[in-house]
């Protein structure tokens, strides 16, 4: 908190009064029902919630692929509400790391590949697209497969080529949909503690959206997802 | 750098898909290569046509009467040369049909009276004996052409030379024999088919003082519109009242071109209806490939690619499809057109056109047939897109 108030101006994310609604036929569902909500820099937040409370369009709000109905969505200080489709995918591009429970690799592609995909579209030319994506793949522990197409790792190699592939455009903030979701409990923590190990020790700012009580404890913040409403834990 | 990464992107994604990529690429395949075929063809038989014509030579006219008196004198168009000085010589000819008698065995044929002329502005080669001399007067003498020498050969008659004929009632002794030579709108068909006797004798036979038409060879650098006007003033004098309708072989070239061409724009035009099944074809199977690769859209969306990444993307597959069906259409197109040529014993000749239409329009179908898909692609909300399965 004390942070908080000595660098007001430097939050990374900040959601103020979110409302999404969603037009089902005749019947205009409400899903966000005005979220709050400041993300700091270096913070490891993990948000829990029963599924189709709202996570994961939050999830998408958080990571620009979806647009709030109302509300403010400042990202590093900068309202984000009329940037156009080119300059969300900027973003995505540069400042935010998706992780997803579904892993979300393309099956066509190297583990090496895969992770080389953000500088591609960020323009980066291929020796040092390469560079990179063999310094994020050791970063994981993956050094030894990153020729290996995806079908041929397990869920929690595949996972850590997905974390590789987050990290390689370093982004601000990594945003995790239920990282451990597809992986046993075992694997799961290994995933986890790789998180730990990023937030801690390089200072990577992570949102871990789970249902998993035993995964938003390890997180410095929880907070929890109710009724389209936020509550800090 | 970016453009090179899409590009092996597009080449991995078709890989990745072989069999709709086959299918597709079959399409575009048809459809180039029929377009190329016909053009080409086109190409090879006008320049086949172009060939007879220009064999006999560019300074070749024929006239024919014209008017209330059409004859034409015998003597008038042979000293025609010496009154006409862009006129090297002439070659007067009338026609008949009859029937020749051999062994028993009867056929109905044309015979063409002719002068020693006519064998040097036809270009005809003998294949045995001698040709109609201009001493010849009257004489019951002829010279076959292909046709009759097949037919003698299978009634047993190799030597033919020195053989009697009957032709109208008529004893002819054969004199020698011409070989086949093409047929165009400057030469008459009959050469081939018939039998050449000497032209008084023709006269004689059908009770004519007039010929049928006379063909003039210019002298060497000599010009076509004077001539035409000697030969026109020409007739006046020697002849009242009598006009001649000439036809160079310039016009007829000419004339033929301008048929050619509408003909092989014609075929292209049908052959392009092939190539637009194919360009949908291309569609279709584009749009199939955005459906089913929603979930990659997504990803990458998610990642970072802008809209005009994916539409370059899909649009760079559909590129590749066309041009790489376009290349190995235009190659068929040509094989095929080679062996058109080769049964036809036609000149095979590669059409530069061809292959440029071929390359070009498969560029511009990719574009054209992939652009819809692509922007659909393009479209897709990222979100919808990676909740795909």
């Amino acid at each position: 908190m004390t942070k908080n108030f000595l660098n007001v101006s430097h939050a990374m994310l900040r959601l103020s009064d979110i409302r999404k609604t969603y037009q089902l036929g005749p019947v205009e569902i409400e899903v966000l029902k005005g979220v709050n909500l400041t993300v700091e820099p270096g913070e490891m937040i993990s948000v829990v919630g029963t599924s189709g409370c709202g996570k994961s369009t939050l999830m998408n709000i958080m990571g620009f692929l979806d647009t709030p109905s109302s509300g403010y969505l400042y990202f590093e200080d900068k309202d984000t509400s009329h940037l156009t489709d080119r300059q969300l995918s900027c973003i995505r591009n540069q400042k935010i790391g998706f992780v997803f429970q579904q892993f979300n690799l393309l099956s066509q592609l190297t583990a090496l590949e895969n992770v080389c995909l953000p500088l591609l579209y960020r323009g980066v030319n291929e020796q040092q697209r390469i560079r990179i994506a063999r310094d994020m793949l050791a970063r994981v522990d993956m050094s030894d497969l990153i020729n290996h197409k995806p079908t041929e790792l397990s869920g929690g190699q595949q996972q850590r080529v997905a974390i590789a592939r987050a990290l390689s455009g370093s982004p601000s903030l990594i945003l995790a949909d239920e990282p451990t979701g597809a992986l046993d409990t075992k694997v799961g923590q290994d995933i986890m503690n790789l998180f730990l190990d990023l937030n801690r020790n390089r200072g990577n700012t992570i949102i871990v959206i789970t249902h998993d009580p035993n995964i938003a404890r390890q997180c410095n913040r929880a907070v929890r997802m109710r009724d389209g409403m936020l509550y800090e834990n | 750098m970016k453009l090179k990464a899409i590009f092996i992107e597009a080449l991995r994604s078709l890989w990745c898909s072989k069999q709709r990529t086959l299918l597709a690429l079959v399409g575009i395949i048809i459809g180039i290569g029929s377009v190329i075929t016909i053009v080409s063809v086109g190409t090879i038989v006008q320049e086949e046509v172009l060939k007879q014509y220009k064999e006999m030579g560019t300074d070749i006219l024929t006239f024919t009467g014209r008017g209330p008196k059409i004859g034409l004198r015998l003597a008038d168009s042979l000293s025609l040369p010496g009154h006409c000085p862009d006129v090297k010589t002439t070659a007067p000819y009338i026609s008949q049909h009859g029937t020749l008698k051999f062994q028993g065995k009867r056929m109905e044929i044309p015979a063409l009276g002719i002068t020693e002329s006519f064998k040097d502005i036809n270009k005809l080669t003998l294949t045995a004996g001698r040709f109609i001399s201009d001493f010849d007067v009257f004489m019951y003498y002829c010279v076959i052409g292909e046709e009759v020498r097949r037919k003698l050969q299978k009634l047993g008659v190799t030597d033919f030379v020195g053989a009697k004929v009957v032709y109208k009632d008529r004893i002819f002794t054969i004199v020698g024999g011409v070989a086949d030579v093409s047929e165009n709108k400057m030469r008459p068909g009959e050469i081939n088919r018939g039998i050449l006797i000497p032209v008084t004798t023709a006269m004689r036979i059908s009770n004519t003082h007039e010929i049928e038409k006379v063909i003039a060879k210019l002298t060497p650098g000599g010009d076509e519109q004077a001539a035409i006007s000697q030969i026109n003033l020409y007739y006046k004098t020697v002849a009242k009242d009598l006009a001649v309708q000439v036809q160079t072989a310039k016009e007829l070239i000419q004339q033929m071109q301008k048929q050619m061409r509408m003909f092989t724009l014609l075929l292209g035009v049908i052959g392009s209806i092939s190539l637009i099944v194919g360009g949908v074809g291309v569609m279709n199977v584009m749009l199939v490939s955005v459906s089913e690769r929603k979930k990659e859209i997504g990803i990458r969306r998610a990642l970072g690619a802008q809209q005009r990444d994916i539409q370059g993307q899909f649009l760079a597959e559909s590129v590749i499809l066309c041009f790489a069906g376009g290349i190995i259409g235009v190659m068929i197109g040509l094989g095929a057109s080679y062996i058109v040529a080769r049964f036809s014993h036609w000149g095979f000749l590669v059409s530069n056109l061809a292959v440029l239409l071929g390359v070009t329009v498969s560029f511009i179908a990719g574009v054209f047939f992939g652009y819809y898909p692509a922007r659909q692609a393009a479209r897709l909300n990222p979100i919808e897109a990676l909740r795909a399965e």
